[in-house]
């Protein structure tokens, strides 16, 4: 099968819509001209007979024999009069189409088609009780069929007349809807072509159009903003990279430098230091990419105080060589919970870390295990400066990257290591005031 | 220092790293056989002939994993250390599970493999002597392993639970180094790097109660490496 294209498509479309209408017309017109005409011979077909009973009942059947030959006048040969006996006999006659009715018609005006089925060639006539005999008068429709011609030319030129129409409008729909779609992939070409703030003008007027481009610009922007959070992350990442990269540099240049050995040998293990730290940065981020991933099966049930308890048991030493007090508290009775051990105790210690950061003098660090709402709460809660409520929602949309210019690198990779794996429990971070400081939370449904 | 010279088995694929491995290993002592892809791996293993097997997971023919499962398989328990660029929790457990003894992740320190393999050596030998032993002594260093307590010089010095296993590790393999990621591993149970310095501060704290009050330091910082217990410097 050919498959059109949409103009031509539509462009056909409009030529059949043009030829209906102007077939629809003519027929109504036809209609109209074809009753006229019956109407008319109706009349004139009964005056007729009328006038020739009168003749018969004034001088019988020699008479009217006599008016029928006289009627005929040279050159009409529409005119159709007969007298038939009730055997179908003859008795007199003038007309082209006389054998039509060599039998013994029913009485009444009628329309009769003569010769073929599909034959121009009507007759109408009406059919009278005369004494023992019908009288059947009428004549052929010539007048019509003049009309009827005229009406055929009418349709002719109205079929080439919807071809033009059809052709113009089709055109002119398919201009307007080849412009109002190049309007859209314009947008798209310069979208694609990196202008991702490109949008589609909206008529809003509610058409297919004006929905297709709502629904662009809602992906458009959608797609802007993960572009967007994107390169924020990508940036984050670059300028996390940088530092330690220069450090690095600077380091590998002094030890080049170095001329005393065991100074040399210092500056050497300070560069492994620095290579380790760029190094953990980037399996972070493999991690993080990958717990996106993460099959089911890697989560086993686990008692979650015991997974409290042991990350207690490692960081409270840290914790207290900082000079602060930490605490965990774990709520009693926990159901055990489906959990990827390694990948939340490395989330919750992330938060330690953070805590440690920002709440270096607060005094005191609690990880709290909580129950709520069939939820488990694993929070960590510092008394250091927190968040201002108001920037809560940029600090987890941005992952902790609220800290512009931090001093130790790879805080954002932390905090966006714990939203991924957050999300790989189902789960989500919470950030609330802890009056003074912060508690940063991974809720996590307990029951799935 | 090695009573007798143990054969290592290298596979992989990476010419360049099999040949600082070669080098390195074999300067420590080691007699080394390479070889670059999973099935020539399999069939030199199948031997049984090597101490131990330093494989790569991706390798041509038969995957690292998978041949350690074929080796395994046959019967043969050659201890493995798996040496991966594959480097997350998961890719770590799954190596384990596989059969592996140990698991590394490329790029690795020399300090640190070599640390591993001691480790690795010092077990298979302590499973071969007869019996488990009851006490340990590391010099002046008592540690009774059923009563769980430690004195040194005769003193008696108390320990936590954690504190205690941390030692029990460090004196099972004493004289050798243990980095940090081997005592995050075998102590915690943990594949993942904490970043921050949890390890050296759990030292620090062991380290104080194992020497506050004695003259000789026997908790040693190895630059770079990791930690050794020993009474020699």
């Amino acid at each position: 099968m050919i498959r059109l294209s949409v103009t031509a498509r539509i462009a056909l479309l409009s030529i059949l819509l043009a030829l209906v209408s102007n077939l629809v017309l003519v027929a109504f017109v036809w209609k109209v001209v074809r009753d006229d005409a019956i109407d008319e011979l109706r009349r004139d077909t009964i005056e007729q007979s009328d006038a020739l009973i009168a003749v018969y009942r004034s001088g019988g059947l020699p008479a009217l024999g006599r008016t029928i030959r006289e009627a005929r006048t040279p050159g009409d040969v529409s005119r159709i009069v007969a007298v038939i006996a009730r055997d179908g006999r003859l008795i007199a006659g003038v007309g082209p189409e006389l054998d039509g009715f060599a039998r013994w018609p029913n009485l009444g005006f009628r329309i009769l088609a003569i010769g073929s089925p599909w034959s121009d060639r009507e007759v109408g006539y009406a059919v009278r009780q005369i004494g023992p005999y019908r009288l059947v008068s009428g004549r052929v429709l010539d007048d019509w069929d003049a009309e009827q011609r005229g009406i055929e030319r009418a349709l002719a030129a109205a079929m080439l007349l919807s071809l033009a129409l059809g052709v113009g409008g089709g055109l002119v729909v398919t201009r307007y809807v080849g412009r109002r779609l190049d309007r859209v992939a314009d947008v798209i070409e310069g979208v694609a072509a990196g202008d991702l703030s490109r949008r589609v003008v909206n008529a809003a007027s509610g058409d297919a159009f004006d929905r297709l481009a709502v629904r662009l610009n809602a992906m458009l922007d959608k797609t802007e903003r993960l572009m967007s959070e994107l390169r924020i992350v990508t940036d984050g990442l670059a300028h996390d990279l940088r530092s330690p990269l220069a450090r690095l540099r600077a380091k590998a240049e002094a030890a080049v430098l170095q001329a005393d050995p065991a100074q040399r040998e210092a500056a050497m293990g300070g560069l492994l230091i620095e290579t380790d730290l760029v190094m953990r940065m980037l399996s972070t981020m493999i991690e993080i990419t990958r717990a996106e991933s993460v099959p089911r099966d890697r989560l086993t049930r686990i008692d979650p105080a015991t997974l409290v308890e042991e990350i207690a048991d490692l960081y409270a030493p840290v914790v207290e060589d900082e000079g602060m007090r930490f605490d965990a508290i774990v709520a009693p009775a926990l159901p055990s919970i489906t959990l990827h051990r390694e990948l939340m105790t490395q989330a919750i210690a992330n938060l330690i870390d953070n805590a440690l950061r920002h709440a270096a003098q607060g005094g005191e660090i609690v990880l709290r295990l909580r129950l709520r709402d069939h939820q488990a709460w694993f929070q960590v809660e510092d008394h250091g400066p927190g968040i201002a409520e108001a920037d809560r929602a940029e600090a987890l949309r941005r992952f902790g990257r609220l800290d512009r210019a931090r001093s130790l690198p790879g805080a954002g990779l932390g905090m966006a290591l714990v939203e991924a794996v957050a999300r790989l429990h189902d789960g989500r971070v919470e950030l609330h005031d802890n009056a003074p400081g912060l508690i940063a939370a991974i809720v996590v449904p307990i029951s799935r | 220092m090695l009573p007798v010279t143990r054969k290592i088995l290298i596979v992989e694929d990476d010419s360049s790293t099999a040949a600082y491995l070669a080098k390195g290993l074999a300067e420590t002592g080691y007699a080394v056989e390479t070889c670059a892809d999973g099935r020539d791996g399999l069939f030199l293993a199948s031997e049984g002939i090597f101490d131990l097997i330093i494989a790569d997971r991706m390798l041509p023919g038969l995957n690292g994993l998978a041949m350690l499962g074929a080796i395994r398989a046959a019967g043969v328990s050659t201890p493995t250390l798996v040496l991966s660029a594959l480097g997350t929790v998961d890719d770590r457990i799954d190596g384990l599970n596989a059969g592996a003894d140990d698991y590394l992740v490329k790029p690795f320190s020399f300090a640190e493999l070599t640390a591993r393999i001691d480790a690795i050596f010092r077990r298979v030998d302590r499973n071969a002597a007869e019996g488990q032993p009851t006490r340990l002594s590391v010099g002046d260093l008592e540690i009774d392993l059923l009563a769980r307590t430690v004195a040194r010089q005769g003193k008696s010095i108390s320990l936590g639970a954690r504190e205690f296993n941390l030692l029990e590790y460090l004196a099972r393999h004493a004289g050798q180094v243990v980095t940090r990621t081997m005592m995050l591993e075998k102590i915690w149970n943990y594949h993942f790097d904490p970043g921050s310095n949890v390890v050296d501060v759990h030292i620090g704290r062991l380290r104080r109660k194992l020497e506050e009050g004695f003259t000789a330091p026997i908790l040693h910082t190895v630059r770079g490496a990791g930690y050794r217990l020993s009474v020699e410097p």
